[in-house]
């Protein structure tokens, strides 16, 4: 078990090297699209927890998102009676909140499992839009918000999207570490005994009601950081900007990833910004394919390519990214695992 | 244990955040032999149709490069990136083509909120943001703050206004019912009829807003119905109109309807039920090239030919699509403006040349328009004709009239 632990610790540090050193080898553009894939990671990993690890099931995560990003964006442009707070510190709080209507969520979730879940959890993403245009004076109607451009804090000389990957991916890596720390021990264990078997875990003393709001909450506080995140990098919040398909997208990075693993998600994330923004990549390497002839500037195509992406990887890889990390490494730590 | 490691690993991500390097600041985007101009605008979701106005213009630029050498010898790349019609991938797209592909300027991106998420962001980076794809007038009106923005097409409000004049002054004991989308872009066209309408206002007997996610605004038109209106105001977009044009139908209602411009494109129009169809009146100032009247016309022909020839994956239908001949009306402005702002070319004196248009010959639009600008009057577009839906087509009507805020 040591074996195993010092392997993760490694491979945690390993990531941690890498994330650091990387915009030095990247453009700044880059470094903002990693950024925003920091962001949609922070999400899959709460995603991750919640229907990875406790078996509950949730298309409406971007409404979780939603929600922090509005947060951010009305204490940073309304503020607290008239008080506005720095960009930097809505984000814990956006957290919060999101957290606590994952709670509120958590509840009636409860009482239902599977498919039924899913389509409540969709109604919240479906019906979320509609909040801002019903409560336009203070929540923007489709106008929106604008906040101000992010910039690197006093004292910091760096480019505005250095400044945003640093922050994000120092939050992300955080949030992994807490999320591995959760998942590891009693709660973890806990979690994976509901999904496996509410009635086991139940009949072995695990409380089903605390874990699964619990698992909705941090889900959701998750969801909320990776929400403002975004909203600060984007500087506008409108309820376009957290479109329905966002849930969808999540589930996406969700499956591609790996169901319960981590680090893996990584891969979910990248993908589904990838796909969103460079689908005209893609159908030129798609186009390489004798007789195939994509114009990815044609509408329509990009949506297709994304399409027809998914379900090769799905069918290259069903397990996700997770399952082919653990096809690679699992013969190397099964025998570390045997040694010790 | 536990703590240690946590606290271990907590440092370095903390070092990872601090560790940050400083990067080269980005140039505009002309060379002696280039010109780089960037667009967002949607390729795919609900909107992505209306990419086809990217596929215009990037045709008529082509067009250009290879018939006269670019502008002073500089060659147009027209970068245009899809963003879903979603306002942060907008603003992702618009950072990226002033950052990665360096242009001179942001030229025509589609949509309200997208090109408000974005607005401030090019101010302040002072890249020009020409020719808004959008008909909200906050884009020509608020210069002052937004120096450098500038809209393109008439503003919704007004075009709700000319409606409001026409009712007064034609239609005698007018009963007006108005079917609005709830957002900005309703609600702009609902406050200019009512400005339109003057001392009138009361003619309004009924107005429905619906959600732009709604299903089905069958309910909205039976409300409306019910209020024994003898005009319908279709302030309605894509789906919704079309929506809207059979509800009356099915429900047996003769109503003159006027249907606002964004949704009046023939191709539409001629799918709805002609019986509700029929007499409808609009706005126009784009040659539709659907319309049998501009059969002949030498913008159209040269539209067809440069879209043929310069336009990639084109087919037959898109050769009547209207998005193409409205990115190509623009595209023409967009040369007009480089060949002003002279040889030595600067973000400001692309910004200069831009609020001092003075152009008469644009072949894509209605003959007789005058595109013009000054630094205090940032609405390039201000004349539309009026035209009525008879017989599979509009019929433009009148003199050319103001649309001017």
């Amino acid at each position: 078990m040591r074996a195993k632990l010092w392997l993760e610790l490694t491979g945690f540090a390993l990531l941690t090297l890498i994330v650091a050193a990387l915009p030095r080898f990247v453009s700044d553009f880059r470094a903002r699209e990693l950024a925003i894939v920091g962001m949609y990671f922070i999400a899959l990993l709460g995603l991750s927890i919640l229907t990875g690890y406790s078996g509950q099931i949730s298309l409406g995560h971007g409404a979780f998102m939603a929600i922090g990003g509005y947060t951010t964006a009305i204490l940073s442009v309304d503020g607290i009676y008239g008080h506005q707070i720095r960009d930097l510190w809505t984000i814990p709080i956006a957290g919060v909140i999101a957290g606590l209507a994952g709670l509120l969520v958590g509840v009636p979730a409860l009482r239902l499992s599977g498919l039924y879940l899913a389509l409540i959890t969709f109604g919240i993403a479906v019906s979320f839009p509609q909040l801002p245009k019903k409560f336009d004076h203070f929540l923007g109607g489709t106008t929106g918000k604008i906040l101000n451009l992010a910039e690197p804090p006093y004292g910091l000389h760096t480019t505005t999207n250095n400044w945003i990957y640093y922050l994000t991916w120092g939050i992300a890596l955080v949030l992994l570490l807490a999320a591995w720390l959760l998942v590891r021990g009693k709660a973890g264990r806990a979690l994976q005994a509901i999904r496996d078997s509410e009635v086991a875990a139940a009949s072995s003393g695990i409380s089903l009601a605390r874990y699964k709001t619990l698992a909705f909450g941090i889900s959701a506080f998750y969801a909320g950081v990776a929400g403002s995140l975004y909203a600060i990098a984007n500087a506008y919040v409108n309820p376009d900007v957290f479109p329905i398909i966002l849930s969808v997208y999540l589930v996406v990075g969700l499956a591609v990833g790996g169901l319960d693993s981590l680090v893996g998600l990584i891969a979910g994330a990248g993908l589904i910004y990838f796909l969103q923004n460079h689908a005209d990549t893609v159908a030129r390497w798609i186009n390489h394919v004798p007789a195939l002839n994509l114009d990815p500037k044609q509408p329509g195509i990009p949506s297709m390519v994304f399409g027809v992406v998914l379900i090769v990887v799905m069918l290259l890889l069903p397990t996700g990214a997770g399952g082919l990390m653990r096809r690679v490494f699992g013969p190397l730590t099964s025998r570390l695992y045997t040694r010790s | 244990m536990g703590a240690r490691v946590i606290f271990v690993c907590t440092v370095v991500a903390s070092l990872a955040v601090t560790s940050a390097g400083a990067r080269p600041v980005a140039t505009p985007g002309v060379s002696a032999n280039e010109i780089k101009l960037g667009s967002s605008v949607p390729l795919s979701g609900e909107a992505a149709i209306a990419g086809n106005v990217a596929r215009g213009i990037e045709a008529y630029f082509k067009y250009v490069n290879d018939t006269q050498g670019g502008v002073f010898g500089r060659k147009i790349t027209f970068t245009y990136l899809d963003d879903g019609y979603d306002p942060g991938r907008a603003v992702n797209n618009t950072i990226r083509l002033i950052q990665q592909e360096q242009v001179l300027a942001v030229f025509s991106s589609l949509g309200t909120s997208n090109n408000l998420a974005v607005r401030k962001l090019l101010n302040d980076s002072k890249v020009p943001q020409l020719y808004v794809s959008s008909g909200a007038t906050t884009f020509g009106r608020d210069y002052k703050k937004y120096p450098w923005t500038i809209g393109y097409i008439p503003p919704y409000s007004e075009e709700g206004e000319l409606y409001g004049r026409y009712v007064v002054k034609n239609i005698k004991k007018a009963k007006i019912a108005v079917l609005y989308q709830n957002d900005d872009y309703g609600r702009d066209l609902l406050a200019g009829l009512k400005r339109g309408l003057g001392s009138k206002t009361k003619s309004i007997v009924a107005s429905v807003g619906y959600d732009p996610t709604s299903a089905d605004v069958q309910p909205q038109v039976t409300q409306l119905k019910a209020a024994k209106a003898n005009v319908l105001m279709v302030f309605a977009f894509g789906k919704f109109s079309l929506q809207a044009f059979n509800a009356v139908s099915r429900l047996g209602w003769k109503p003159q309807i006027f249907v606002n411009d964004v949704s009046s494109a023939s191709a539409l129009m001629a799918i709805v039920p002609q019986k509700a169809a029929n007499g409808s009146i609009s706005i126009v100032f784009g040659k539709d090239p659907a319309l049998p009247l501009w059969r002949n016309d030498k913008g159209i022909r040269l539209f067809q030919s440069i879209l043929k020839k310069y336009g990639s994956s084109i087919n037959s239908r898109d050769l009547q699509d209207g998005y193409f001949t409205a990115g190509m009306a623009t595209a023409y402005t967009m040369v007009d403006t480089l060949t002003k702002a002279g040889k030595n070319l600067t973000r400001q004196s692309v910004m200069n040349a831009a609020t001092h248009l003075n152009e008469k010959n644009n072949p894509f639009v209605l003959p007789g328009i005058v595109i013009h600008t000054t630094p205090s009057s940032r609405f390039p577009l201000t004349q539309v004709r009026l035209q009525r839906w008879s017989n599979n087509s509009w019929h433009p009507f009148g003199k050319l009239i103001s649309a001017k805020p």
